[in-house]
């Protein structure tokens, strides 16, 4: 293939009116669930999150059989049934025995469970891959719309609300003592991450919603120290991810789903073996380098900082 | 009680018990510090120590009783508090560098959106620079020794502008050296005006650390100047009968 006939294959994707939606979808919400993902991964809630992508099922399935396949339905019934699970765990883990991972756990497998079969009983014809894998190409003006309001309410309630909710993500028992109410953050936060769940899963559906979400934050987890550029460097990369992946798909001819969430996965390899401070080769290579070695010296609990030449 | 003699104490505890599942954890407790004071509070394991630091941080409920910090209650007195946790529930990976940290204790006075104002940066430096962190101040707080972790608390804490500090065991786990700079930073607090309020179990130098201490026991044992409050008669008040537990039977670790 000449140059032309390549640039002619890149751009004849973006000549169709499907694509070019896809494409702003894809872009949305990437940079919408980079940006979440962060607040997932320092909380520590990747697991607790796939619970929830997966407890959005039953919901969705209420929402076909009530009122069919209206985009606002299913981020109703979505939302109403993984706030259901999150909070039903609470409430079990609180009054039994049960630990809250447990709850959970429990809570969204039978969810799950519930959800397939009600999925036999929607008025309208559902197939069940649809739900489980996303159909990006068949994005409709509601479900842009719905990308559009995570977008907006995710950015308007977390740029402004940033220093309280920072506090309260690292040490949450500091935060309530400056008086901070942590309840509300938390809960807040849950709320956004899964209306980010649901906004993805016309793109990538239940089973692969969580890529979107955890994959970029934890690629700049591992490339930076600051929380900002983590924060933002998280979404521009779910926003990379997600556009290539889908142009790749489409180029491959290949399920954009899967794509999507591989192009995230090579950023997190490469994040993984090559980050300059925390990459695995740095480490391995790196782990004799007398600085190094110090610099490990002194981050250990058996601190010298008295005989430190000027603290460098 | 020393602590009365001042004019105006800043930190007034009345009759406080506070309950764990309806158990009670400390009871009735009544004393009162003010500034300048570097305050231990001693006691065996489940005497209280860490329930009454969380109790007047206003993160336990109080049961009876009323907290009163330099004359408000919670939740008005928040920003007079600084509360530092125990080390390990700290998360040490936390993408902040040491003056995130500090920056962190500005917020309040920030507020949600305004910039930082040159104010503000005065604050943060001045804290760095008491406690010995200029230099460190681009290192993620993992790359600190114990001590130097310790430290960019207490600056947090200092850029606070906060006047009642309560620390949770801060010296548990460090090395002579990183508990020595620990103890001359604490006695520069308390120079400078700040009442510090330390949870603290080894006894050994305790006159050295501290001029004041509370001795508990679930109930209160003594408090007052250091010697005397950890007399032979009141240790063995304290750590020779079982904790007090309201006539409850539970565990203690």
């Amino acid at each position: 293939m000449n140059a032309t006939g390549l640039l002619n294959a890149l751009t004849e994707p973006l000549s169709y009116s499907f694509m070019q939606r896809a494409l702003l979808s894809c872009a949305l919400i990437g940079f919408t669930n980079g940006f979440l993902g962060t607040f997932v991964i320092l909380r520590r809630q990747a697991l607790l999150t796939d619970a929830l992508s997966h407890s959005l099922l039953p919901g969705l399935a209420v929402a076909a059989i009530l009122v069919g396949l209206s985009p606002g339905g299913l981020l109703l019934g979505g939302l109403i049934a993984a706030l259901l699970v999150a909070l039903g765990g609470q409430l079990v883990a609180r009054n039994s025995r049960l630990k809250d991972d447990t709850a959970v756990a429990a809570l969204y497998i039978i969810a799950f469970a519930l959800g397939i079969l009600l999925l036999r009983y929607a008025r309208v014809k559902v197939d069940l891959v649809h739900f489980l894998f996303g159909n990006i190409l068949g994005v409709g003006d509601g479900d842009l719309l719905i990308s559009y309001g995570a977008a907006l309410l995710t950015f308007g309630l977390l740029v402004p609300f940033q220093r309280p909710v920072l506090l309260t993500m690292f040490d949450a028992s500091v935060a309530r003592a400056c008086g901070i109410r942590t309840g509300w953050i938390e809960a807040g936060l849950l709320t956004l991450i899964v209306l980010g769940l649901v906004a993805s899963l016309q793109a990538v559906g239940v089973l692969l919603s969580l890529g979107l979400l955890i994959l970029p934050a934890a690629t700049a987890y591992l490339m930076t120290d600051s929380f900002g550029r983590m924060l933002w460097g998280s979404a521009l990369l779910g926003m990379a991810g997600a556009t290539a992946g889908l142009l790749l798909s489409f180029l491959a001819n290949i399920p954009p789903g899967p794509c999507i969430v591989l192009v995230l996965a090579v950023f997190l390899g490469a994040a993984y073996l090559l980050s300059p401070r925390h990459g695995v080769f740095v480490r391995f290579f790196r782990g004799r380098h007398l600085h190094e070695e110090s610099l490990r010296r002194w981050a250990g609990h058996e601190g010298h900082d008295h005989d430190l030449p000027g603290g460098s | 009680m020393r602590a009365e003699a001042h004019a105006e104490p800043l930190l007034v505890v009345e009759d406080l018990t506070v309950s764990y599942h309806r158990v009670p954890a400390i009871h009735h407790l009544t004393f009162s510090l003010g500034r300048g004071h570097c305050t231990g509070i001693f006691g065996p394991n489940g005497a209280g120590k860490s329930t009454l630091l969380k109790s007047i941080a206003g993160l336990l409920q109080p049961e009876t009783g009323r907290i009163m910090i330099g004359r408000r209650e919670l939740p008005k007195a928040a920003p007079l508090i600084a509360y530092l946790p125990q080390r390990e529930s700290v998360d040490w990976d936390f993408p902040v560098t040491v003056r995130g940290l500090v920056e962190m204790g500005r917020y309040h006075h920030v507020g949600l959106l305004r910039p930082f104002s040159e104010k503000d940066d005065e604050a943060v430096e001045g804290a760095l620079s008491l406690f010995g962190l200029s230099d460190l101040s681009k290192r993620q707080i993992k790359e600190l020794s114990g001590g130097q972790q310790q430290r960019a608390f207490l600056a947090r804490a200092w850029a606070q502008e906060a006047d009642l500090y309560l620390l949770d065991e801060p010296f548990a786990g460090l090395d002579r050296g990183s508990a020595a700079g620990l103890a001359g930073a604490l006695r520069t607090l308390a120079a400078r005006g700040k009442l510090l309020l330390v949870s603290h179990h080894a006894l050994t130098e305790a006159a050295d650390l501290f001029d004041t201490a509370i001795l508990l026991n679930g109930e209160m044992v003594a408090c007052g100047p250091t010697p005397e409050t950890l007399s032979p008669r009141n240790l063995e008040c304290a750590y020779g009968t079982a904790v007090y537990s309201g006539g409850h039977h539970h565990a203690h670790r």
